[in-house]
């Protein structure tokens, strides 16, 4: 298991809200949807758009550049022009602290 | 290191700490101070900017970096790949951008060529000449980058080589950084009509993993029928944050050979700009960029045709291993009048592992007619029949590897006219090459 690195309370971010945190050197997404935390690369596959700028529609999130959809849970992509999944990580919740480990691997 | 009780960062008092209050002539203080203002006034980067749209900075914080610091008492161990290498006619080496020592071959001196501190040239004869020419032709309101480095600029070196003199061995400089120290020192080179010169730069780490910053300017000015040269390696650790602005002015007759080594960094964002600014200047261009891990490297050239029968031939060609990112956005523009220009622009890039990305994007504006400009760019992987080619015929899987990825880099390497250099690319290259899975 990799190391879990301290990003935010839970009551920091609304539910269902999104933020970036930089994490180690890593722009990451985190989003806040129904209760449960998800954190991905900030960044779409398709342009190195910023994710996080664009709009949350329940576990999707829209790229503002070139409206690329993505898969919060999983960083799958849903739609053009977006064809590769961008790299999701693991979230912990401890009591009010909210911790991300890193995906090395992409 | 001694210990110092002033703030050296990049702030307002870091400034007049480091570089306003300094031995220098007036001129060159109200320079500083008005890139100090327009640094305060320009924004840091976004992506909301077009030139860097693919470059993310939000996670660089220009004040963990120190402006300036007083060199050790003891200079650390330079780990450059070129000193053992290149046989001389001058060697200069900075700390942190400021000279350590420095030695030209005496009968070159007696000649009038200089190989010395910038700093202390202006302060030791050559004020006038430097004056004329310090940021005649970079821009130092750019960026916000550009604009830091002509306020805080201490140090730099000056190559100046008098009419008709030829150098016949390289000039080399190479620039060490220290862990949390930055190099903002600038380069000036000026060929006088119809020199000769080879000048060789090359970048080091003295830490090979602690993180460090390069804000730096380079002009290179040649006078008619000058020849130069010009090898700037960029090979510092791969924590290293690198702002570069490199401009050369080629006048008639002047001809250019600019290698290009993209090695290090953890992320480097650099304008290379060539201008060709006399009937039958000629440029040529070669760019070696290798990435790994999650480096980024983002190189935007420009080919500059302003004046009739003028040539440029310009190419780049990039590996990628890991998560790494290379960005290439060349422009060839040929202004109104420049008839008869010849502009290549060409970049290649070998990806090494699914997880790299590289956005290569050419670009033209020809605003004359009669040209002849051309572009091109690819991207692609490792053949896996060359890989098992290799294997068939006795190569273990990562020799194979790397015998492809130099077979790749081959056309690039054959343009540089200089041995050592490419000896040293190809062996830094061999090295950082892994194993290929497609």
């Amino acid at each position: 298991m990799g190391e879990l690195i301290r990003v935010c309370r839970v009551s920091d971010l609304p539910d269902p809200g999104k933020a970036v945190f930089d994490v180690s050197g890593r722009m990451i997404a985190l989003f806040h949807v129904s209760g449960t935390f998800w954190a991905l690369d900030d960044m779409c596959t398709h342009d190195g758009g910023p994710l996080a700028e664009g709009e949350l529609h329940g576990y999707t999130i829209v790229c503002p550049r070139h409206g690329a959809q993505f898969d919060i849970r999983t960083g799958q992509a849903k739609t053009m022009p977006a064809v590769r999944a961008t790299t999701a990580h693991k979230v912990v919740v401890k009591g009010d602290e909210v911790y991300v480990e890193l995906n090395e691997e992409s | 290191m001694p210990s110092l009780n002033l703030d050296t960062s990049f702030t307002d008092e870091g400034f007049h700490n480091v570089a306003f209050h300094r031995p220098q002539p007036n001129w060159l203080k109200e320079l500083r101070q008005r890139a100090y203002r327009t640094f305060e006034d320009l924004p840091m980067p976004n992506r909301s900017m077009e030139e860097w749209r693919r470059t993310e900075l939000r996670h660089f914080r220009l004040l963990q970096f120190q402006a300036w610091s007083p060199h050790p008492e003891q200079a650390p161990e330079i780990p450059s790949q070129l000193i053992p290498r290149l046989d001389t006619d001058g060697l200069i080496i900075t700390l942190n951008g400021r000279k350590l020592e420095s030695r030209l071959d005496p009968a070159l001196g007696q000649q009038g060529v200089v190989l010395n501190c910038l700093e202390d040239s202006i302060l030791n004869g050559w004020e006038e000449l430097i004056r004329k020419h310090l940021f005649s032709i970079l821009d130092w309101k750019y960026d916000k980058f550009a604009a830091m480095h002509a306020a805080f600029w201490t140090g730099g070196i000056f190559v100046y080589v008098p009419k008709d003199i030829r150098v016949n061995k390289p000039l080399l400089h190479v620039a060490a950084l220290m862990p949390g120290q930055a190099d903002v020192g600038h380069t000036l080179i000026i060929l006088d009509e119809g020199a000769e010169a080879t000048v060789v730069s090359e970048t080091v780490s003295v830490d090979p993993s602690a993180s460090s910053l390069y804000c730096g300017g380079i002009e290179i000015i040649l006078r008619p029928g000058a020849r130069l040269r010009y090898v700037n390696m960029q090979n510092w650790n791969q924590a290293t944050f690198h702002f570069a602005h490199q401009k050369a002015v080629l006048a008639e007759r002047a001809s250019l050979e600019w290698t290009l080594g993209a090695l290090g960094g953890r992320l480097a964002k650099v304008n290379q700009h060539l201008v060709l600014d006399g009937p039958e200047s000629e440029g040529i261009v070669n760019g070696v960029m290798f990435a790994e891990n999650r480096q980024h490297l983002a190189y935007h050239t420009l080919q500059h045709h302003r004046t009739p029968k003028t040539k440029s031939d310009l190419l780049y060609k990039g590996a990628l291993q890991d998560q790494s990112h290379l960005v290439w956005r060349g422009m060839i523009r040929v202004e109104p009048g420049a008839v008869k220009a010849d502009g290549y622009q060409r970049n290649d890039n070998l990806m090494l592992s699914e997880t790299a990305r590289t956005d290569c994007i050419p670009g033209l504006e020809i605003l004359a007619d009669d040209v002849r400009c051309t572009h091109g760019a690819t991207a692609g992987r490792v053949d896996e029949e060359e890989i098992f080619y290799c294997q068939t015929r006795g190569l273990t899987r990562r020799e194979a590897t790397r015998l492809v990825v130099t077979g790749f880099f081959q056309q690039v390497l054959d343009r540089i006219t200089i041995d050592s250099v490419r000896e040293a690319l190809t062996d830094i290259i061999q090295h950082r090459v892994r194993e290929y899975r497609g």
